[in-house]
């Protein structure tokens, strides 16, 4: 169908306009003005006609700080952990909830999805309570081994890991459960009359037919993982001694806490370029496998 | 092997809920039970004292009622918005359409920690930082809703619309009493997405308020948590975690079908 007629092509700039007006004033302008921003000296507090120009010393500064660094490499092990964990532990649990016919499986998919709606504030403060040294049931009932949680730099940033692979697992439970009921049942049909066991058909039936679905899972978790602030805000501040200042904690700190809005700008920008790279290496991957 | 999956479903219950029990626990215990070593598992004592508490401390009455403003108009303005995006990415056809659609679409997986900076100046700079109508503007519409919106409105079809046409039904019209009675299921989990999306958000509103009477519940939350650190006080604590937690249990609860159902189409939380 196209616009044809006066009236139609008044209706689409007409119903286009309010959601288009508020993602490019508050989404796509501001993409561009954190560049703008991030080549200046800003306080936050004063006039953007303060700021002082500053060029690329900031992305300069960036490369020669050893904590943006520490920042980057605890994002990346943070996000590597919950997608290395994340996507075949999903896996297992929808196989689980999806092909055998026993009870309650509507309750644990109900409990499983729960954890995602809670607000990470709020849950946040519960795992605080749970990772407690001495009060909390975790160091309790793990109390042979002594644990740290979270007020040891080795095991702070495992334990926001841990806390995310919680929360969020339900959630990416729920999409390959979407995803298995695409498969058609003959195929496993097929597979049982040629002998092939359990462990087979999942290696042939199930897992390459989940391609897509395991694909969209990584892509998601990653993108999650990256954004995480509200737990580490909440549990950690950074600590102890910055073992859990991931990126968007860092860039929300040194902006909003330090007033230092020109790094800030800076080290997101920087983090939309890798995200933008990162982002295309997949596209060209998944194009070719496809092709 | 059943009996092995169902040993497994059990398995997976247990640390799927006990935090969600923990916290139910907690907030029951009283200050001297809370400072036990090693902690009780059950509370000794159940006493609601510190459900009042919570509100004693910060003002949390004002934040829930505030929670309920802000994610309520944001849901609202996101419905409209989404349905009347969607209908003309679904239903026209113009040059440059599948552009500004992936367009919108990327900006879904964009961190919002990459446009918080400039988002304030912006906001600040309409002098509206540190009020209501500041925290909702970027909370208008969103990328979500739109993709959701015109996956489920590509399925209405076309001769339903060529129908009001030729009785000749205005645009607005057509989109009001044809599509949007087809809808009502994925208006319906938009709308308890975006609820409970906007009410847990937390990095904007801590961003741009300053003042505790405008603090939605999250914040109020997290102001909670700083005044009351010591592990005496941990009852109120998690008072006040199951209190900001409970509209989005409840909304999960009644809508859990259609939730499931249509996030299983798409979406990252933020």
């Amino acid at each position: 169908m196209s616009v044809a007629g006066r009236g139609r092509g008044a209706a689409a700039v007409a119903f286009l306009s309010p959601a288009m007006l508020v993602i490019g004033l508050f989404t796509v302008v501001p993409i561009g003005l954190t560049f703008w921003i991030s080549l200046h000296d800003w306080s936050m507090y004063t006039a953007l006609g303060d700021m002082a120009w500053r060029g690329l010393d900031n992305y300069a500064g960036l490369l020669a700080d050893s904590s943006f660094y520490n920042a980057l490499a605890n994002t990346a092990i943070y996000v590597a952990l919950v997608v290395v964990v994340t996507v075949p532990l999903s896996i297992a649990l929808g196989m689980l909830l999806y092909f055998p016919r026993v009870a309650g499986k509507g309750l644990v998919r109900a409990a499983l999805f729960s954890t995602y709606v809670i607000p990470t504030v709020a849950i946040s403060i519960v795992w605080g309570g749970l990772y407690a040294p001495e009060y909390g049931p975790l160091s309790q009932l793990f109390g042979a081994w002594h644990p740290t949680w979270l007020s040891a730099p080795d095991t702070a940033l495992v334990s926001l890991v841990i806390f995310h692979l919680w929360q969020m697992t339900g959630y990416y439970t729920v999409l390959v459960i979407a995803g298995l009921t695409q498969i058609p049942g003959d195929l496993y049909e097929a597979a049982r009359i040629d002998g092939a066991g359990l462990w087979r058909q999942t290696l042939h039936v199930t897992l390459p037919l989940l391609r897509r679905t395991t694909i969209f899972i990584g892509l998601v978790a990653i993108i999650n993982a990256i954004q995480v602030f509200d737990p580490v805000y909440i549990l950690t501040q950074g600590g102890p001694a910055e073992s859990t200042t991931v990126l968007s904690f860092a860039i929300q700190r040194a902006a909003f806490q330090h007033g230092l809005a020109g790094q800030a700008s800076a080290m997101a920008f920087s983090l939309l370029l890798l995200l933008v790279a990162l982002g295309g290496a997949f596209l060209a991957v998944v194009r070719r496998r496809s092709a | 092997m059943r009996r092995l999956a169902q040993l497994g479903l059990a398995l997976v219950l247990i640390p799927a809920l006990f935090p969600l029990y923990w916290m139910v626990a907690s907030s029951l215990k009283g200050p001297q039970e809370l400072q036990r070593i090693p902690p009780t598992w059950f509370p000794s004592s159940p006493s609601l004292a510190a459900f009042g508490e919570v509100f004693e401390t910060v003002k949390f009455g004002q934040a829930f009622l505030n929670s309920l403003l802000l994610a309520g108009v944001a849901t609202l303005s996101v419905l409209v918005t989404s349905v009347l995006a969607g209908y003309v990415f679904a239903k026209y056809t113009f040059r440059g359409r599948e552009v500004l659609f992936w367009g919108v679409v990327a900006t879904m997986f964009l961190p919002p920690v990459v446009t918080l900076v400039p988002l304030y100046w912006l906001v600040s700079s309409m002098g509206l930082a540190d009020t209501y109508l500041g925290v909702l503007l970027p909370w208008l519409a969103n990328a979500f809703g739109i993709f959701l919106m015109r996956q489920f409105i590509a399925d209405v079809p076309d001769e339903l619309l060529e129908a009001a046409r030729l009785d000749g039904a205005s645009e607005l019209r057509i989109l009001w009493s044809v599509v949007t009675p087809l809808l009502r299921p994925a208006v319906v989990s938009l709308a308890i997405f975006s609820f409970v999306f906007y009410w847990n958000n937390f990095i904007w509103p801590l961003s741009i308020l300053q003042d505790d009477a405008k603090f939605p519940v999250v914040l109020a939350l997290s102001q909670l948590l700083s005044y009351s650190t010591s592990v005496h006080y941990q009852n109120v604590v998690m008072a006040g975690a199951l209190i900001a937690s409970l509209p989005t249990i409840v909304v999960f609860l009644l809508a859990q079908r259609v939730f499931v159902a249509s996030l299983s189409r798409t979406g990252v939380k933020g």
